[in-house]
Protein backbone atom coordinates (compact mmCIF):
# COMPACT_ATOMS: atom_id res chain seq x y z
CA UNK A 1 0.00 0.00 0.00
CA UNK A 2 1.34 3.09 -0.86
CA UNK A 3 0.25 6.54 0.88
CA UNK A 4 1.82 8.90 -1.87
CA UNK A 5 1.18 12.73 -0.64
CA UNK A 6 3.28 14.19 -3.32
CA UNK A 7 0.80 13.51 -6.15
CA UNK A 8 -2.49 16.20 -6.29
CA UNK A 9 -5.08 15.16 -4.19
CA UNK A 10 -7.73 16.66 -7.62
CA UNK A 11 -5.85 15.06 -10.35
CA UNK A 12 -6.11 11.15 -11.29
CA UNK A 13 -3.88 9.13 -9.05
CA UNK A 14 -1.32 7.16 -10.60
CA UNK A 15 -0.91 3.65 -9.34
CA UNK A 16 2.94 3.21 -7.80
CA UNK A 17 2.72 -0.38 -8.96
CA UNK A 18 2.07 -0.03 -12.65
CA UNK A 19 1.46 3.13 -13.73
CA UNK A 20 -2.06 2.84 -14.96
CA UNK A 21 -4.38 5.61 -13.93
CA UNK A 22 -6.47 4.42 -10.27
CA UNK A 23 -9.99 4.88 -9.40
CA UNK A 24 -10.78 6.77 -6.53
CA UNK A 25 -13.33 4.88 -4.33
CA UNK A 26 -12.98 5.93 -0.72
CA UNK A 27 -12.61 8.89 1.28
CA UNK A 28 -11.74 8.62 5.29
CA UNK A 29 -11.15 11.04 8.01
CA UNK A 30 -8.38 9.21 9.40
CA UNK A 31 -7.46 9.57 13.22
CA UNK A 32 -4.07 8.99 14.88
CA UNK A 33 -2.13 10.98 12.26
CA UNK A 34 0.45 12.79 14.05
CA UNK A 35 0.22 16.46 15.11
CA UNK A 36 3.54 17.42 12.38
CA UNK A 37 1.01 16.32 9.55
CA UNK A 38 -1.92 17.91 10.98
CA UNK A 39 -0.09 21.18 10.76
CA UNK A 40 0.86 20.76 6.85
CA UNK A 41 -2.80 20.63 6.00
CA UNK A 42 -6.24 23.10 6.23
CA UNK A 43 -6.29 24.44 10.06
CA UNK A 44 -10.45 25.60 8.92
CA UNK A 45 -10.82 21.47 8.05
CA UNK A 46 -13.63 20.14 10.36
CA UNK A 47 -12.01 16.80 10.25
CA UNK A 48 -8.71 18.45 11.29
CA UNK A 49 -10.55 20.29 14.24
CA UNK A 50 -11.65 17.11 15.53
CA UNK A 51 -8.33 15.34 15.36
CA UNK A 52 -8.25 13.59 11.67
CA UNK A 53 -7.22 14.20 8.18
CA UNK A 54 -9.27 13.02 5.02
CA UNK A 55 -7.52 10.64 3.16
CA UNK A 56 -8.59 9.18 -0.48
CA UNK A 57 -8.34 5.71 -1.17
CA UNK A 58 -7.77 4.38 -4.72
CA UNK A 59 -7.32 1.45 -5.95
CA UNK A 60 -5.55 0.11 -9.83
CA UNK A 61 -8.00 -1.11 -12.61
CA UNK A 62 -5.04 -3.07 -14.04
CA UNK A 63 -3.00 -4.63 -11.32
CA UNK A 64 -5.60 -4.25 -8.18
CA UNK A 65 -2.41 -1.98 -6.40
CA UNK A 66 -4.25 0.50 -4.07
CA UNK A 67 -3.16 3.52 -2.53
CA UNK A 68 -3.96 6.80 -0.83
CA UNK A 69 -3.09 10.25 -0.50
CA UNK A 70 -4.66 13.08 1.75
CA UNK A 71 -7.36 15.09 0.45
CA UNK B 1 -6.82 -8.37 -16.15
CA UNK B 2 -9.74 -8.57 -13.18
CA UNK B 3 -11.06 -11.58 -14.93
CA UNK B 4 -7.50 -13.48 -14.57
CA UNK B 5 -6.60 -12.51 -11.01
CA UNK B 6 -7.42 -14.84 -8.76
CA UNK B 7 -8.71 -13.89 -5.47
CA UNK B 8 -6.62 -13.94 -2.42
CA UNK B 9 -8.35 -14.70 1.05
CA UNK B 10 -6.44 -15.40 4.15
CA UNK B 11 -7.58 -16.74 7.22
CA UNK B 12 -6.38 -14.57 10.45
CA UNK B 13 -6.04 -16.89 13.39
CA UNK B 14 -6.83 -14.90 16.02
CA UNK B 15 -5.78 -16.55 19.42
CA UNK B 16 -2.36 -17.15 20.44
CA UNK B 17 -2.91 -19.25 23.74
CA UNK B 18 -1.78 -22.33 24.10
CA UNK B 19 -3.89 -25.68 23.34
CA UNK B 20 -6.43 -23.04 21.07
CA UNK B 21 -8.84 -25.18 19.05
CA UNK B 22 -9.33 -22.32 16.77
CA UNK B 23 -6.36 -23.41 15.23
CA UNK B 24 -8.39 -26.46 13.50
CA UNK B 25 -10.86 -24.64 12.67
CA UNK B 26 -8.38 -21.88 11.01
CA UNK B 27 -6.87 -25.02 8.86
CA UNK B 28 -10.48 -26.09 8.13
CA UNK B 29 -11.04 -23.39 6.76
CA UNK B 30 -8.12 -22.27 4.84
CA UNK B 31 -8.32 -25.71 3.54
CA UNK B 32 -12.16 -25.46 2.49
CA UNK B 33 -10.75 -22.33 0.42
CA UNK B 34 -8.17 -24.14 -1.17
CA UNK B 35 -10.78 -26.45 -2.60
CA UNK B 36 -11.99 -23.62 -4.99
CA UNK B 37 -10.05 -22.68 -8.29
CA UNK B 38 -9.46 -19.03 -8.81
CA UNK B 39 -9.00 -18.46 -5.21
CA UNK B 40 -5.28 -18.72 -3.31
CA UNK B 41 -5.45 -18.10 0.52
CA UNK B 42 -3.26 -18.46 3.33
CA UNK B 43 -2.80 -18.89 7.35
CA UNK B 44 -1.85 -15.48 9.53
CA UNK B 45 -1.20 -17.03 13.05
CA UNK B 46 -1.24 -13.88 14.89
CA UNK B 47 1.14 -15.69 17.39
CA UNK B 48 3.94 -15.26 14.91
CA UNK B 49 3.73 -11.72 14.28
CA UNK B 50 6.48 -10.02 15.99
CA UNK B 51 4.32 -6.92 16.84
CA UNK B 52 5.52 -4.41 19.92
CA UNK B 53 3.15 -3.28 22.50
CA UNK B 54 4.72 -0.51 23.67
CA UNK B 55 3.04 1.65 20.55
CA UNK B 56 -0.23 0.74 18.58
CA UNK B 57 -1.40 1.33 15.28
CA UNK B 58 0.08 1.80 12.06
CA UNK B 59 3.74 2.65 14.36
CA UNK B 60 4.07 -0.84 14.54
CA UNK B 61 2.94 -1.85 11.38
CA UNK B 62 4.49 -5.50 10.27
CA UNK B 63 5.49 -4.98 6.12
CA UNK B 64 4.63 -8.55 5.70
CA UNK B 65 1.39 -8.68 7.84
CA UNK B 66 0.75 -5.52 5.74
CA UNK B 67 1.43 -6.73 2.35
CA UNK B 68 -0.52 -9.34 2.95
CA UNK B 69 -3.83 -7.47 3.35
CA UNK B 70 -2.78 -5.62 0.78
CA UNK B 71 -3.08 -8.58 -1.99
CA UNK B 72 -6.19 -9.67 0.06
CA UNK B 73 -9.92 -9.24 -1.60
CA UNK B 74 -10.94 -10.55 1.44
CA UNK B 75 -10.58 -11.34 5.08
CA UNK B 76 -11.56 -14.81 6.76
CA UNK B 77 -11.57 -13.94 10.72
CA UNK B 78 -11.62 -17.26 13.37
CA UNK B 79 -12.02 -16.23 16.60
CA UNK B 80 -12.59 -17.53 19.70
CA UNK B 81 -14.66 -15.98 22.21
CA UNK B 82 -13.00 -15.03 25.63
CA UNK B 83 -15.76 -13.34 28.19
CA UNK B 84 -18.13 -12.47 25.48
CA UNK B 85 -15.01 -10.63 23.45
CA UNK B 86 -11.85 -11.06 21.14
CA UNK B 87 -8.31 -11.53 21.71
CA UNK B 88 -6.82 -8.19 23.28
CA UNK B 89 -3.84 -9.42 20.42
CA UNK B 90 -6.42 -9.88 17.40
CA UNK B 91 -6.97 -6.29 17.93
CA UNK B 92 -3.75 -4.79 18.78
CA UNK B 93 -2.77 -6.99 14.93
CA UNK B 94 -5.64 -5.69 13.15
CA UNK B 95 -5.28 -1.86 14.21
CA UNK B 96 -1.93 -1.96 12.99
CA UNK B 97 -3.17 -1.54 9.15
CA UNK B 98 -6.06 0.65 7.87
CA UNK B 99 -5.77 1.25 4.11
CA UNK B 100 -4.94 -1.97 3.23
CA UNK B 101 -8.37 -3.24 4.30
CA UNK B 102 -10.51 -0.46 2.30
CA UNK B 103 -13.94 -1.75 0.46
CA UNK B 104 -12.31 -5.24 1.34
CA UNK B 105 -14.92 -8.53 2.50
CA UNK B 106 -14.55 -9.83 5.64
CA UNK B 107 -16.31 -13.28 7.04
CA UNK B 108 -15.80 -14.00 10.77
CA UNK B 109 -15.82 -17.56 11.91
CA UNK B 110 -16.66 -17.75 15.99
CA UNK B 111 -15.28 -20.61 18.14
CA UNK B 112 -16.48 -21.55 21.46
CA UNK B 113 -16.02 -24.18 24.43
CA UNK B 114 -19.88 -23.49 25.05
CA UNK B 115 -22.96 -23.88 22.94
CA UNK B 116 -22.91 -20.48 21.23
CA UNK B 117 -20.34 -20.72 19.07
CA UNK B 118 -18.90 -17.38 19.33
CA UNK B 119 -21.90 -15.12 18.83
CA UNK B 120 -21.22 -13.12 20.85
CA UNK B 121 -18.02 -12.41 20.01
CA UNK B 122 -18.43 -11.58 16.58
CA UNK B 123 -21.48 -9.26 17.18
CA UNK B 124 -18.98 -7.43 19.26
CA UNK B 125 -16.35 -7.77 16.27
CA UNK B 126 -18.60 -5.83 13.91
CA UNK B 127 -18.22 -2.43 14.57
CA UNK B 128 -14.77 -2.86 14.68
CA UNK B 129 -14.80 -4.07 11.25
CA UNK B 130 -16.93 -1.12 9.92
CA UNK B 131 -14.21 1.24 11.19
CA UNK B 132 -11.42 -0.56 9.62
CA UNK B 133 -13.16 -0.04 6.10
CA UNK B 134 -13.95 -3.91 5.99
CA UNK B 135 -17.58 -5.03 4.87
CA UNK B 136 -19.22 -8.02 6.55
CA UNK B 137 -21.26 -10.76 5.20
CA UNK B 138 -23.88 -12.00 6.74
CA UNK B 139 -23.50 -15.40 6.97
CA UNK B 140 -21.45 -16.87 9.68
CA UNK B 141 -19.77 -20.15 11.12
CA UNK B 142 -20.11 -20.84 14.34
CA UNK B 143 -18.23 -23.54 16.32
CA UNK B 144 -20.11 -24.37 19.66
CA UNK B 145 -18.78 -27.10 21.47
CA UNK B 146 -15.34 -27.13 20.00
CA UNK B 147 -14.00 -30.05 21.57
CA UNK B 148 -16.75 -32.17 20.28
CA UNK B 149 -15.64 -30.41 16.91
CA UNK B 150 -12.38 -31.42 16.43
CA UNK B 151 -10.53 -34.26 17.74
CA UNK B 152 -7.48 -33.21 19.63
CA UNK B 153 -4.66 -33.77 16.11
CA UNK B 154 -7.75 -31.32 14.79
CA UNK B 155 -9.93 -33.79 12.84
CA UNK B 156 -13.05 -33.02 11.86
CA UNK B 157 -15.80 -34.62 13.57
CA UNK B 158 -18.58 -33.29 12.59
CA UNK B 159 -18.62 -32.83 8.83
CA UNK B 160 -21.97 -30.84 8.99
CA UNK B 161 -19.40 -27.97 9.03
CA UNK B 162 -18.20 -28.33 5.81
CA UNK B 163 -21.69 -27.44 4.67
CA UNK B 164 -21.55 -24.57 6.60
CA UNK B 165 -18.39 -23.28 5.75
CA UNK B 166 -19.31 -24.17 1.93
CA UNK B 167 -22.37 -21.23 2.22
CA UNK B 168 -20.29 -18.65 4.14
CA UNK B 169 -17.82 -18.99 1.08
CA UNK B 170 -19.49 -18.41 -1.44
CA UNK B 171 -21.10 -15.24 -0.11
CA UNK B 172 -17.67 -14.58 0.65
CA UNK B 173 -15.98 -14.93 -3.09
CA UNK B 174 -19.11 -13.21 -4.48
CA UNK B 175 -18.80 -10.19 -2.03
CA UNK B 176 -14.92 -10.43 -2.60
CA UNK B 177 -15.86 -10.49 -6.25
CA UNK B 178 -17.92 -7.78 -6.34
CA UNK B 179 -16.14 -5.28 -3.58
CA UNK B 180 -12.99 -5.76 -6.28
CA UNK B 181 -14.59 -4.65 -9.19
CA UNK B 182 -16.19 -1.42 -6.97
CA UNK B 183 -12.54 -0.46 -5.87
CA UNK B 184 -10.92 -0.86 -8.97
CA UNK B 185 -14.33 0.65 -11.43
CA UNK B 186 -16.55 2.48 -9.89
CA UNK B 187 -14.81 5.73 -8.37
CA UNK B 188 -16.11 8.34 -6.01
CA UNK B 189 -17.46 11.35 -8.15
Amino acid sequence: MANTSDQKASGKMICPRCGAGMNHHCDKPVYGASPHELTEHDPDNVELLSGGLITQFHSCPNCGAAASRNA
Amino acid sequence: MEATRPLFIPVILGTARMGRMSLHAAQLVAREIGQHSGVDTELVDIAQLPLPTNDAGEAIKDPVFAATMDRADALVIVTPEYNHGYSGLLKHVLDSCLKEYIHKAVGIVGVSAGPFGGTRVIQNLLPVMRELGLVTIFWDVNFSSVRKVFALDGVLLEQDYRWRIDKFLKELFWMAKTLRHGREHVALD
